[in-house]
């Protein structure tokens, strides 16, 4: 047992480090969502994921089907890269004949900006707003893909918490 | 004033508004996609000659059409586009592009003016952009995912 003893000069006094603490206050229920909610607030399945050696024609064929903007590319369990309409305008639209066949690591994006499912909800709207890009692939620590974040998902997150 | 005050109370103008890629009706697909490259833009519009949208031609349906015909970016853009796209008013509430959004499931809208005639291009970039202007503190400054954090320790 400790046998400290307080010096006769100290008063007894407990004093909580944290009583001058005053918690922040929100202006509304988005703000408080955006500092406090986690990317896991915001809806981020299904998610349409697809292998680096699909030919880019079935790829294409799959964002089509599916009605997705967006594929995530994994390869041994790791996101590598995604496809998107933006790549098939930028990239494929008008060299489709001599593309069509080859795989579509070719004209993914690679290393894609992502969030973790822990990650603060303000960060997936930090990668459309800041970086630019539309849908944000959410992984866990090993980068294995748990879903994704699109700009209609983040739309009805707003929207949920405009109507608190 | 919050954001949800904000967003009910300041207009369309106060988003930053695109130019967008204005084509005639007989380009081709072909010429279309090569100016939405260049200006970086992910939809075409088509107008009537007052400067009326006849409709817009959005990157999604660039996709669906090579999939089931890649020799359709030959053909004029006047028979691909989507006609009746949802529009918003320059004076409308911010809040109309937040429902318009929604309830038509569409990436872009058309700006218009007073009289119909075309004034710019938002969406849902723009209306994230609105967002984290209104809470830097909380979107701007986030960590950005890309590197992931280290799975082992580092050092000895």
């Amino acid at each position: 047992m400790s046998d400290k003893k307080v010096p006769a000069d100290e008063p007894e006094v407990f004093q909580d480090p944290l009583q001058n603490y005053e918690p922040k206050v929100f202006r509304d229920s988005l703000e408080k969502a955006l500092a406090e909610e986690s990317v896991a607030a915001i809806q981020y399945r299904p998610v349409a994921i697809t292998a680096p050696d699909t030919p880019i024609y079935k790829a294409v064929e799959e964002l089509a089907n599916l009605q997705v903007a967006c594929l995530l590319v994994e390869e041994e369990g790791r996101l590598v890269g995604v496809f998107s309409d933006r790549d098939v305008l930028d990239k494929v639209a008008l060299e489709f004949e001599q593309l069509k066949d080859k795989a579509v690591r070719e004209v993914m994006t690679k290393d894609p900006v992502f969030v973790y499912e822990s990650d603060s909800s303000a960060a997936a709207l930090s990668v459309m707003a800041v970086n630019g890009f539309r849908h944000v692939p959410v992984t866990d620590v090993k980068q294995k893909v748990l879903g994704i974040i699109s700009p209609q998902r983040v739309t009805a997150f707003l929207r949920k918490h405009l109507q608190g | 004033m919050g954001l949800y005050d904000n967003i009910r109370n300041e207009v369309v103008g106060k988003l930053a508004l695109r130019d967008p890629v204005v084509v005639q009706e007989n380009v081709t697909i072909r010429d279309t996609v090569k100016a939405m490259r260049q200006e970086k833009l992910g939809c075409a519009i088509v107008l009537d000659g007052n400067r009326i949208p006849l409709g817009l031609f959005p990157e999604s349906e660039l996709t669906r059409l090579l999939s089931k015909n890649p020799a359709v970016v030959d053909e004029p853009i006047a028979n691909h586009i989507k006609k009746d796209w949802p529009t918003v008013k320059i004076t409308d509430p911010i809040a109309r592009v937040l429902d318009a959004l929604e309830s038509h499931n569409v990436r872009f809208l058309i700006v218009v003016d007073e009289q119909g005639q075309l004034a710019g291009l938002t969406g849902q970039k723009g209306l994230m952009e609105y967002v984290a202007e209104h809470f830097p503190g909380q979107v701007i400054v986030q960590r950005i995912g890309g590197k992931p954090y280290p799975v082992e320790r580092e050092g000895a």
